[in-house]
């Protein structure tokens, strides 16, 4: 696009996030846990723990959960070895 | 696979790697953090691990699985995460010697306690459960004894009070005993046995089946917060098994991961020989006794018949005279093999008293049922007249 302003109905659909502490920006203005796993391209989904604004979610709940404006989303995969104590 | 190959190959890669590298240090740091599905260090995942365990997974129809070096690692690193000093652990009467002796002689002295109870007696199950009990153990069917408990009950027992069940499925394997269904909480083996592809090559495996809520134990919880259902394997997997080191080698998951394509054939081969040489060793007039669950004279047939599909183990005990004509037995063998392990290809053969069991005083002995007169038999692929042939000349 040009200069100037963007369309109204485009800034609508933009929505910024934080996955795994990353500033991230959506441009769909419903996307729910498990279109994100498949955004992100999550090979296996069940073998990772999410957690929505810091509190664990159930995976039954990934497709009915919606992310919302602000959102912070951690995705803990099985692999990896450090420790966060 | 469930991760596609670069190459279309058929079968997964080897990649016998120690360490492996970021494009960038925020890369690096998020795989340390678990935030990226990468692997950083062999001790702690490794490629060809994780696809055995995803493998393993799937056939146990599991929430997760952790490969380890061993059996007993899969054992020990599952009561180190779950239980410590001042709890206790309530198991059968009837184990393995070296899971008895880990129990008894390891991990007593840093304050667990055990209580060992008759597993097909629920009562003396219940009356035991207390406030610090942080498991039930208990062998699918146990070796030597060849008992089988009802696992319902056990699991319901365990679970009424908040406590896990903890199965070593070893003798059974997911192929033959589906423990989800039954309500177990953690399966651990050694897939060492049937899994490598007949005793190819040490390992283990801790199955988490995603029926516990792990909040219940104090030690998880934390984890279980964080990770939900799976918070075990991630409490095991980024601490307590990354800390033991005592990780699987990518050769030999590659091996047992050859191994689970030709369990299904291998075990109902076994199975099959195991019933027919049972029952006729049970018709010779040299034999005093013949322990094997699929036989309708067990104790345990009618819940064998009701828990496991598809055959009732490879695994059988019988009794002679004495110790010694045990002894004349095995040296006459020459089709049989005189060595320790089940599960081989081949058919085995072991006198238990005087080798697995060999540290345990004769009461401590005769407590497990591990008589001086009796053998363990784990039967093998082989064409079965030949075993059958071999055993009566060798009597």
């Amino acid at each position: 696009m040009g200069g100037g302003t963007r369309p109204q109905f485009a800034l609508t659909q933009m929505m910024n996030i934080r996955v795994n502490g990353d500033g991230r920006t959506i441009d769909r203005p419903l996307i729910s846990v498990a279109d994100l796993l498949v955004l992100d391209h999550v090979e296996q989904p069940d073998m990772v723990s999410v957690q929505l604004n810091g509190r664990f979610l159930d995976k039954s709940a990934y497709p009915t959960t919606h992310i919302r404006e602000n959102d912070e989303i951690d995705f803990l995969y099985f692999l990896g070895g450090g420790s966060d104590r | 696979m469930r991760k596609k190959d670069p190459h279309g190959t058929l079968r997964p890669a080897v990649y016998d790697s120690v360490a492996f590298e970021f494009q960038t240090a925020l890369e690096m740091q998020q795989a340390f953090e678990g935030r990226r599905p990468a692997h950083s260090y062999s001790r702690i995942s490794n490629p060809t691990v994780e696809e055995f365990e995803d493998r393993v997974r799937i056939l146990a129809d599991a929430a997760g699985v952790l490969a380890v070096s061993s059996g007993m690692a899969a054992i020990a690193n599952v009561i180190l995460a779950i239980a410590e000093a001042g709890t206790n652990v309530v198991t059968s009467r009837f184990l393995f010697g070296n899971t008895y002796s880990l129990l008894e002689q390891t991990l007593k002295p840093w304050g667990l306690q055990v209580s060992y109870v008759d597993m097909t007696n629920p009562g003396n199950l219940e009356a035991v459960i207390n406030e610090k009990t942080r498991a039930v153990f208990v062998e699918s069917i146990t070796n030597p004894q060849l008992q089988v408990a009802d696992m319902r009950l056990v699991t319901r027992i365990a679970q009424a009070r908040g406590v896990p069940v903890i199965v070593d499925g070893t003798v059974t394997t997911p192929f033959l005993f589906k423990t989800k269904e039954f309500g177990v909480a953690v399966e651990v083996l050694s897939s060492t046995k049937s899994i490598s592809g007949g005793a190819t090559s040490v390992g283990g495996v801790v199955i988490d089946n995603g029926v516990f809520d792990w909040q219940k134990n104090p030690k998880v919880r934390p984890w279980a917060e964080k990770c939900g259902p799976l918070g075990l394997l991630f409490f095991l997997r980024r601490e307590i098994y990354r800390n033991l080191g005592a990780c699987l080698s990518p050769q030999n998951a590659y091996l047992h991961t050859l191994g689970l394509e030709t369990l299904d054939l291998r075990l109902r081969k076994s199975c099959a020989n195991a019933l027919r040489i049972a029952q006729a060793l049970e018709q010779s007039p040299g034999i005093k006794q013949v322990q094997y669950p699929g036989l309708e004279s067990s104790p345990y047939h009618a819940i064998a018949r009701s828990q496991f599909l598809s055959g009732y183990g490879s695994l059988l005990g019988f009794s002679l005279e004495s110790r010694e004509a045990c002894f004349a037995l095995m040296n006459n063998c020459k089709v049989v093999r005189r060595a320790t392990n089940i599960h081989d290809n081949k058919t085995l053969i072991l006198h238990p008293a005087s080798t697995i069991f060999c540290e345990y005083s004769p009461a401590e002995k005769a407590a497990m049922e591990v008589e001086e007169n009796l053998l363990r038999l784990s039967v093998g692929i082989e064409d079965p007249d030949d075993i059958l042939e071999d055993i009566a000349a060798a009597i």
